[in-house]
């Protein structure tokens, strides 16, 4: 793959020469109408997320844990049962209180929603930072040093990657799970959340880790390198403040398609049971739970569902539109498909 | 031609050894599982059962002739479990066709549509009709097949009965059947697949529009229709073709687990969750062993496949 900033800025009408490539970027960016309104539902999905304990207590006035059984609540004027006698959950009020309706619990939908789709987007964050950490040293170390050290970590990699992401996953996780892990100094205790986040981020390595290997044997080739070292630079500093910085392109580019890709997977996970584990909601386990009540409460399957949907939809448009701004006129050859 | 099949197979081989030796030492020793209190049979074992089974299992033995022992079992289907299990490998082969028809017909779908819709956006490139595609197979896209999946079967199956609401009809026994039970799982498989091998084939085909052969093949006067089916579509599906063969050899330790498991077909996602959930340890590495094998085969098999339809494959070296 050719590097992708390791050519000369473009200059478009309207752009001062002076302009750097960041600041053109943002520039197309600002003027990406689909690519805003997408940049805009994500910021109101994570706002909403980050007011999670706000809502429950302000608005709700409930916890996402509590169970209201034998509970109340007006509607149009009328006292009804959140959990009729027959075990029936009552369905979308639209108001304060079941905004989204109960569960057979009596627990605020709405609420759990909110404060599962935080757990999932908080994996989701923790793998790809994880990612990020583990994939751009390999590359880097790959690139830099080429030959020996790039084939060992190569095939690494084309052997991680030889494997389904759900399998590995599921797999690893399930492993820890059984009682824990410990390695070397770490210790993850059995069902903590730090599993899925190690278990996410480890796996999705290739799918950054092989892109960035590209560009970096690529940028290993240019002048500005050669000259860093015959100036006497040290690999470590080479790769830090000459390499890396062309690197954050392909990462910016590829950071909101793998964050789809690991909140994904972190339901798949959880729905088979080896990632966050009930009665903590995550949108794994509120879909899981949600999909045997459809007959008189499709609201808990659908209110789930749609959230997950829209949330990687927001994910795939911003990563889209920062790929028509970062490199305008070619696609980055590197095709991800979710939460396989 | 032969030579690179023999490369690929073999590196399809060293890629299931590597991954033996790794499902082996994580199961049996990196996390603090302890093979000696497992197999002494959990929260329920005692002093006596513990060893018990280091002794019938040999645990005391060094980790490579433990290895040997483990994978020998594993290949001649008599893995021992503590609770009881019945053979794994009769198990795991008896699932094998129902996932290898989920996952084939998903695969065929997937890209057929995809396929079909590119041409279509391509032939009206520019205009409504390729907009509301390539939009559509976004939207697609962004439809974890989990979500779909888990829809379809609570509404079209479980809530309105349009569908059977799980469980598996063989091919032989009644086709119709079988296609009726298989209808749902594929088209929630497919689906996020068709929205990515929509924009992937697009792509590829404008990029192949633009090549001196078809500029070449129009200036002969060659119609339209021909041009893109003689020209076009054989050197754009390459691209396309490469990526669907690493998305579907993928699909047995992917959608295939959770698919399954919603639409209860007894294939092989099914039985790994199954054992997952038993919490027996051989069984489960067995289980990610013959799914190992399963993977990079098919992955192999399709890069042969490739490298026979387009040679200039061939001479590349030996992985993806």
């Amino acid at each position: 793959m050719p590097a992708v900033l390791a050519r000369p800025p473009i200059r478009r009408p309207g752009a001062t020469a002076s302009a750097s490539p960041a600041a053109l970027a943002l520039r197309r960016l600002r003027h990406d109408r689909e690519a805003l309104v997408f940049a805009l539902l994500l910021a109101l999905m994570l706002v909403a997320l980050v007011g999670a304990p706000l809502y429950a207590t302000l608005v709700a006035g409930t916890t996402p844990a509590e169970n209201h059984l034998t509970d109340q609540v007006t509607v149009d004027g009328e006292r009804v049962d959140v959990v009729s006698l027959d075990g029936i959950p009552i369905g979308p009020t639209w108001g304060r209180e079941y905004f989204l309706g109960a569960d057979e619990n009596g627990r605020d939908l709405m609420v759990r929603l909110l404060y599962g789709a935080r757990t999932s987007v908080l994996i989701g964050a923790g793998a790809l930072a994880l990612t990020v950490l583990v994939a751009v040293p390999l590359a880097l170390a790959a690139g830099y040093f080429r030959g020996r050290a790039d084939s060992l970590i190569s095939r690494l990699l084309d052997l991680l990657w030889s494997f389904p992401a759900l399998l590995l996953g599921f797999l690893f996780a399930s492993a820890i799970n059984l009682s824990g892990a410990r390695i070397g100094p770490f210790t993850i205790e059995a069902g903590s959340k730090l599993i899925p986040v190690t278990v996410i981020g480890l796996v999705y390595v290739p799918y950054l880790a092989r892109p960035l290997r590209g560009n970096a044997l690529a940028l290993r080739e240019e002048r500005f390198i050669e000259a860093a070292r015959a100036a006497g630079m040290g690999a470590v500093r080479v790769m830090l403040s000459e390499m890396l910085p062309h690197l954050w392109t392909t990462i910016l580019v590829l950071a909101p398609l793998l964050f789809a890709n690991a909140v994904v997977l972190e339901s798949a996970l959880s729905f088979l049971g080896a990632g966050v584990q009930p009665p903590e909601p995550s949108f794994g386990t509120l879909i899981k739970a949600g999909l045997n009540d459809v007959v008189v409460s499709p609201h808990l399957l659908l209110a789930p569902s749609v959230a997950l949907v829209l949330l990687v939809l927001s994910l795939s448009g911003v990563a889209d539109g920062l790929r028509r701004a970062l490199s305008p006129h070619r696609a980055l050859g590197v095709d991800l498909v979710h939460g396989q | 031609m032969i030579s690179f099949a023999a490369r690929r197979l073999s590196w399809a081989l060293a890629t299931a050894f590597v991954a033996s030796i790794v499902a082996f030492l994580l199961f049996w020793t990196i996390p603090n599982v302890d093979p000696e209190y497992w197999l002494g049979g959990g929260p329920k074992g005692t002093n006596e059962t513990r060893a018990l089974a280091v002794e019938k299992y040999g645990l005391d033995d060094p980790l490579p002739v433990q290895y040997v022992r483990l994978m020998k079992a594993i290949l001649n289907g008599d893995v021992k479990c503590f609770y009881g299990c019945g053979s794994l490998r009769s198990a795991f082969l008896e699932a094998l066709p129902v996932t290898f028809w989920l996952v084939g017909g998903a695969a065929l779908f997937a890209i057929a549509t995809g396929v079909a819709l590119a041409l279509f956006s391509v032939r009206h490139r520019g205009r409504w009709q390729d907009r509301v595609i390539t939009n559509l197979a976004a939207a697609a896209y962004s439809v974890p097949s989990l979500v779909l999946a888990a829809v379809l079967w609570a509404f079209a199956a479980y809530k309105w009965r349009l569908f059977p609401e799980g469980g598996y009809v063989g091919l032989t026994e009644n086709p119709l059947q079988w296609f009726w039970h298989l209808l749902l799982p594929w088209i929630a498989a497919s689906l996020p697949f068709t929205g990515a091998y929509v924009q992937v084939v697009r792509a590829s085909l404008l990029e192949a529009m633009d090549e001196d052969w078809v500029r070449a093949a129009r200036a002969k006067g060659l119609s339209e229709k021909r041009v893109i089916r003689r020209h076009v579509l054989r050197n754009g599906l390459i691209a396309p073709v490469n990526l669907w063969g690493l998305d579907f050899s993928h699909a047995f330790g992917g959608f295939a687990l959770y698919v399954e498991v919603i639409f209860e077909l007894p294939g092989v996602g099914l039985l790994t969750s199954e054992t997952i959930g038993g919490l027996d340890l051989p069984p489960i590495i067995g289980m990610a062993i013959y799914l190992a094998i399963v993977v990079v085969l098919t992955g192999a098999i399709v890069d042969v496949i490739v490298a026979w339809l387009d040679p200039r494959v061939r001479g590349s070296g030996l992985a993806t």
